[in-house]
Formats: C-alpha cells, sequence, structure tokens
C-alpha cells in the first residue's frame, strides 16, 4: 500500500521550476501592474482632491500584506497563495473561506479587467465605449470571457515570455508618463490647492480608501508561481520587495500627478457646461475605465505618442490580467479540490486537453453572470430605476470595483491571522524573509516572534473592510452572500462526505514541509528544518521528563 | 531576453536606474518642501520620494548582494 502510494507519488507530474527572478516580477507585474489602469479613475471619481491620501493609506495597507506575502512564500514556496497559507495556519474551514474568498476576487478579475480592457481600446475605437454603446461593449466583454475560458480549456496560454515583454514594455511606458508630467505640466501649488478646494466628505473618502485597495490587488501571483521559481526562498523575497515597492511608486505618481497636473489639451466642458479640471475629467464616467491613457494623452510633448500606443498596451496587461483570473480560479479550485474543501468534481480535466475543463467553465460562468449583473442598469431604463433606489445607481465598474475590494481584504485578513498563527505555531520552519518589527517572545516552550506590521496590516486591511461595507450598497449584500452561500456548500459537503465539518483533517504538515523544500531545491532550509524539527522533539521530552 | 537580464550589462543599467531613483526620491522631497512648505497634505508626495529611495536602495544592495556571492 505504501510503495503503491509512493510509486503513485512518483509519477505525479511536478511543475517545471523555470521562472527566473525577472519572470517571477514580471509575473506579478502583469497582474499588480495592470490595476493602476482601473483604480485611478474610480479613485478619482470618489475621492476627488483626497485621491493621494486615499492611495497613500491603501498603499501603506499593501506594503504590510506585501511583507506578509513574501514571507509567507519564500517560507512555504508552494502553489496556492495565500489560499494554502490560510489553510495551513488556521485549518480547513477557515482555508476554505479565504480561497474561497480569493475565488469570488479571481471571478471579478476575469470581468473588471476583460471591461477594462475594452474601455481602453474604445479610447481608438469609439463604437467600443460602454456609455455610447453599451449592447457593443456587453458582447465585446462577453466574448473576450468566453474566449478567454475556450482557450484555457484548450490549454494555451500566454508564455512568460510574453509576460515579460509587455511587463518591462509597460514600465518604460509609465515611466516616460510620469516623467514628462512631472517634468512640463506638474505644479506642486496646484496639488495644495486641488486638496483643499476639492476634499470629499468623510463618506467618499472612505469609498475612495476602499477602492484604491483594487489598485494593489494581485500580489498573490508570485506566490501562486513559487512552486514553479527557481530558488524561490531567495528569489521570491528579491521580486516581492521591487514590485511593492515600483506599484507604489506608480499608484503615489498617477494619483499627485493627476491632482497636480496642467492639462496640455483643453479639457471638454462637463455635462452642465462648466469648466472642469484634469482630475474631474479623469473620474467622470465617461474616461474613469481608462484613465491612465485620457492622462497619458494629456502629458506634455509625450502625449501625441502616448494617445496611439498607451490604450494598446493598456488593453493587453489588462487582458493578461484577465487571463490570470481564469487560470487562478480553476487552479485553486483544482487545489482546494485536492484537499477536501470543495467537490472532486473541480478536479476533473478534460480527456484530451488535460486541464481543468470544469473549474475553468464554472468560474466563467459566474464571471459571466457577475457581468450581466454590471452591465444590466446600461443596458435596460427599468432595471436602472431599481438600482437607483436599491444601490444609490451605482455604474458597472464601480459595481466590479466593489466586490473585487470586500474579496481582496477579506482574504487578505485571513493572511494575516495565519501568519501570526505560523509565527507561533510552526516557528521550526526557517523564513529567509521576515517582517521587519518583531517582538521575541517563548510560546510553549520555543523562542517566536511576534510580527507588529502584520497586526498594523490586519487593522489596517480590516478598516478598508470595514469601509467597503459602510460605503457600498452591493458589495455589502453581494460579498458576504457570497461567503455565506460558500459556507452553507462547504458544510454540506463536508457532511455528506463524512469528513469533519467544522475541526480540520488530520495533516502531517512535516512531511508536507520536507516535500515542498525539498522539491523547491532549498536543501539547506529543508536541513535546516529537520535540525529545528529534533531540537524542539528534544526539548520537548526533556520538557514532559522534568514534568513528571 | 533571458539572456540580456543575467548579464553584467543589465546589472549596472539597473545601477544607473537605481542612481536615478534616488535621485528622483530626493528631488520630489526637496522639490515639494521648497515650493508649498511642511504640510501635511504633501505626505503622499514624501512617501512617493522615500519609496523612491527605497527602491534605489535595495537594487544597491542587490547589486552588492550579487557581486558578493561571485
Amino acid at each position: 500500500m505504501a510503495a503503491s502510494a509512493a510509486a503513485k507519488a512518483a509519477e505525479q507530474p511536478e511543475l517545471r521550476r523555470a521562472v527566473t527572478p525577472w519572470g517571477s516580477f514580471s509575473w506579478g507585474y502583469s497582474d499588480v501592474g495592470a490595476d493602476i489602469f482601473v483604480g485611478l479613475g474610480l479613485v478619482l471619481g470618489a475621492a476627488a482632491g483626497a485621491s493621494n491620501i486615499a492611495f497613500l493609506f491603501a498603499g501603506l495597507v499593501y506594503v504590510c500584506i506585501g511583507l506578509a506575502y513574501t514571507e509567507l512564500a519564500a517560507a512555504y514556496p508552494v502553489a496556492g497563495g495565500g489560499q494554502y497559507f490560510v489553510f495551513r495556519g488556521l485549518g480547513d474551514i477557515f482555508g476554505f473561506i479565504a480561497g474561497w474568498a480569493v475565488l469570488l476576487d479571481f471571478t471579478i478579475d476575469i470581468v473588471l479587467f476583460a471591461w477594462s480592457c475594452i474601455d481602453y481600446l474604445s479610447k481608438l475605437l469609439p463604437f467600443l465605449s460602454f456609455t455610447a454603446h453599451p449592447w457593443t461593449h456587453f458582447i465585446i466583454v462577453f466574448a473576450v470571457i468566453a474566449g478567454l475560458a475556450l482557450l484555457n480549456i484548450v490549454g494555451v496560454r500566454e508564455s512568460s515570455a510574453f509576460n515579460e515583454l509587455v511587463s518591462g514594455l509597460d514600465i518604460v511606458s509609465e515611466t516616460f508618463i510620469l516623467f514628462f508630467g512631472f517634468l512640463f505640466a506638474f505644479e506642486p501649488q496646484l496639488l495644495v490647492h486641488t486638496m483643499q478646494m476639492s476634499w470629499p466628505t468623510p463618506f467618499n473618502l472612505m469609498n475612495g480608501v476602499s477602492l484604491a485597495i483594487i489598485s494593489f490587488v494581485g500580489l498573490e501571483s508570485i506566490s501562486q508561481a513559487a512552486q514553479e521559481t527557481q530558488r524561490p526562498a531567495s528569489v521570491i523575497p528579491r521580486t516581492s520587495i521591487s514590485l511593492i515597492l515600483t506599484i507604489l511608486i506608480f499608484a503615489l505618481a498617477y494619483s499627485n500627478l493627476a491632482l497636480g497636473m496642467h492639462a496640455w489639451h483643453p479639457i471638454p466642458l462637463d455635462a452642465h457646461g462648466h469648466a472642469q479640471p484634469l482630475w474631474h475629467y479623469l473620474g467622470n464616467e465617461d474616461n474613469n475605465g481608462a484613465a491612465v491613457a485620457v492622462l497619458a494623452a494629456n502629458v506634455p510633448y509625450f502625449g501625441a505618442l502616448a494617445a496611439l500606443y498607451v490604450p494598446v498596451l493598456g488593453a493587453i496587461l489588462l487582458l493578461i490580467s484577465s487571463n490570470s483570473g481564469v487560470f487562478g480560479s480553476s487552479r485553486i479550485a483544482y487545489a482546494m479540490s485536492g484537499t477536501q474543501l470543495l467537490p472532486s468534481i473541480f478536479q476533473k480535466v478534460h480527456p484530451k486537453y488535460r486541464t481543468p475543463a470544469v473549474s475553468i467553465s464554472v468560474f466563467c460562468g459566474v464571471a459571466i453572470v457577475e457581468l450581466i449583473f454590471a452591465a444590466l442598469p446600461s443596458l435596460s431604463p427599468p432595471v436602472r430605476e431599481i438600482y437607483t433606489r436599491l444601490f444609490r445607481g451605482e455604474d458597472g465598474i464601480t459595481f466590479l470595483g466593489d466586490l473585487y475590494a470586500f474579496g481582496a481584504a477579506a482574504s487578505y485578513s485571513f493572511v494575516f491571522i495565519a501568519l501570526i498563527f505560523l509565527r507561533f505555531n510552526d516557528s521550526q520552519s526557517p523564513r529567509r524573509f521576515k517582517m521587519p518589527f518583531n517582538i521575541p517572545m517563548t510560546y510553549k516552550g520555543n523562542r517566536v516572534e511576534f510580527p507588529v506590521v502584520a497586526v498594523v496590516g490586519f487593522f489596517g486591511i480590516a478598516s478598508i473592510l470595514v469601509f467597503t461595507m459602510i460605503t457600498h450598497e452591493i458589495g455589502r449584500v453581494a460579498g458576504p452572500s457570497w461567503i455565506i452561500l460558500g459556507i452553507i456548500g462547504y458544510l454540506f459537503y463536508r457532511k455528506r462526505k463524512r469528513l469533519p465539518v467544522f475541526r480540520s483533517q488530520p495533516h502531517d504538515w512535516r512531511k508536507a514541509q520536507i516535500n515542498i523544500l525539498q522539491s523547491a531545491g532549498e536543501l539547506e532550509m529543508m536541513d535546516e528544518y529537520i535540525v529545528n524539527v529534533r531540537k524542539m522533539d528534544e526539548q520537548r521530552a526533556i520538557h514532559g521528563d522534568v514534568m513528571r | 531576453m533571458k539572456r540580456f537580464v543575467q548579464s553584467e550589462g543589465y546589472a549596472r543599467t539597473r545601477l544607473v536606474l537605481a542612481t536615478l531613483f534616488i535621485v528622483l526620491g530626493s528631488v520630489t522631497i526637496v522639490r515639494a518642501v521648497m515650493g508649498v512648505g511642511l504640510t501635511w497634505k504633501l505626505l503622499p508626495a514624501f512617501v512617493l520620494g522615500a519609496a523612491m529611495i527605497a527602491l534605489g536602495a535595495f537594487r544597491y544592495r542587490d547589486y552588492f548582494a550579487a557581486r558578493a556571492r561571485r
């Protein structure tokens, strides 16, 4: 029996470790880097003159999240990301809830980025504009999602080299936009003036903060790719820190530039025929889906060129991000199914293409339902009236942003708690990177370090979760409903399978950790782990003898 | 691409960019203070400048660590 299990394990195909440091960075960048293309316009529309403050608050929380992910992904270099960390740290049911929240995020990711991709293209092809031609926009977004689902079932995925090329081009392009913008059109006095004159109400500021967090979602990708990264324990901290700082710089730079920049071209009058500042123009319903392209077009000198290619580059980056939602949701569902958190049907692979076709179809189906819900008010005037009455008339992209923020804040909150638990209960696992500011203490006879930044991060992300619930009428209902429906399904499934419902199944984490480190090629860490475990066992034995 | 990112030329280019980040970060902070004065409203600009300096410093550290390994 044991021999056959060993043979089966040996036969199981492993992911090839081919992701280099730059590959790991660009993998993360193609996911997180696309977020600012969506987030900028939404935050400007909500937080007005305090948009940079909203980005600052969300950005500082994101730094804490990034540090937590870096520590955990380097210590547990296995595919699964946040869901795996929570599963390991807090047990089965919380692992399920975190995974389910990540699944919500991935399905929203599919729609939101496909939607924004078409918004960016509409800057070159006006017939794709959502406000002018909602049906065309809806049908094209629908076709993009269906196409991505089909491509993923057939097994075609964008290559790592393509990701690297697009990420490289985007970094260069964004740097140029910011450079020309700050050099020729930015005025600090205008920034302060805008902040003074257009400071939002506390409600709108909270709304802005909750939307700003969507500009920082996607670090998950680096953890997801950990199982395919060469020497993950040393590479992941390097690439993660660079990515965290790069994204923070771009988000803060864009928001400050938008508030303090003189537009190079005359800005069209607003709907009431009044002159409007650039940030207002970027945040209105026509432009909030493609704010970076509009901003780039208004940059002196470089804007003429940027107006031509930024919509295309943005659309490609957003399409990659949308695809990573299709890929990520199916793989997380596949992994959760393997640990009996979801029914085994999600592990079913297509007989010909060997891809998790059921997972792909189900979660793309969920994405299409979300798309219909987001687009419906613009497609049908009676529905718009209902939305206005019930949900303050939130537009489609804001609805998607709400849910994206909810899913991210919920799963990140669990990751912080899992990190604290793992510091206490798995202090033997070597950590090549640790979050800064730790308080050393003794727990059950072991020396452990209490992570202060994780607590700060937890309160930060929890406050964003509260802001999302307070300010978003739809997010307040749809987000918790998704979680509650998932928990009901989970309880039903576990009971039917005669598995522990609220408790966890027994897991041999020591063996699992040795296998993880061995397959990662981190043999030094593996030896260190074995020595640490032995030491702890000896200490416990001595302690037990003394007690007796 | 893969060969380029593993070359010494790429490492040096990153070093030049790191220097630029540090300079730009410092300029951002100094220009903000000189233009408007010390006010909390410029907090995002200060953090932006600090993040640029941190990214530059991180790349320097990365470069010297890689050189020490070689």
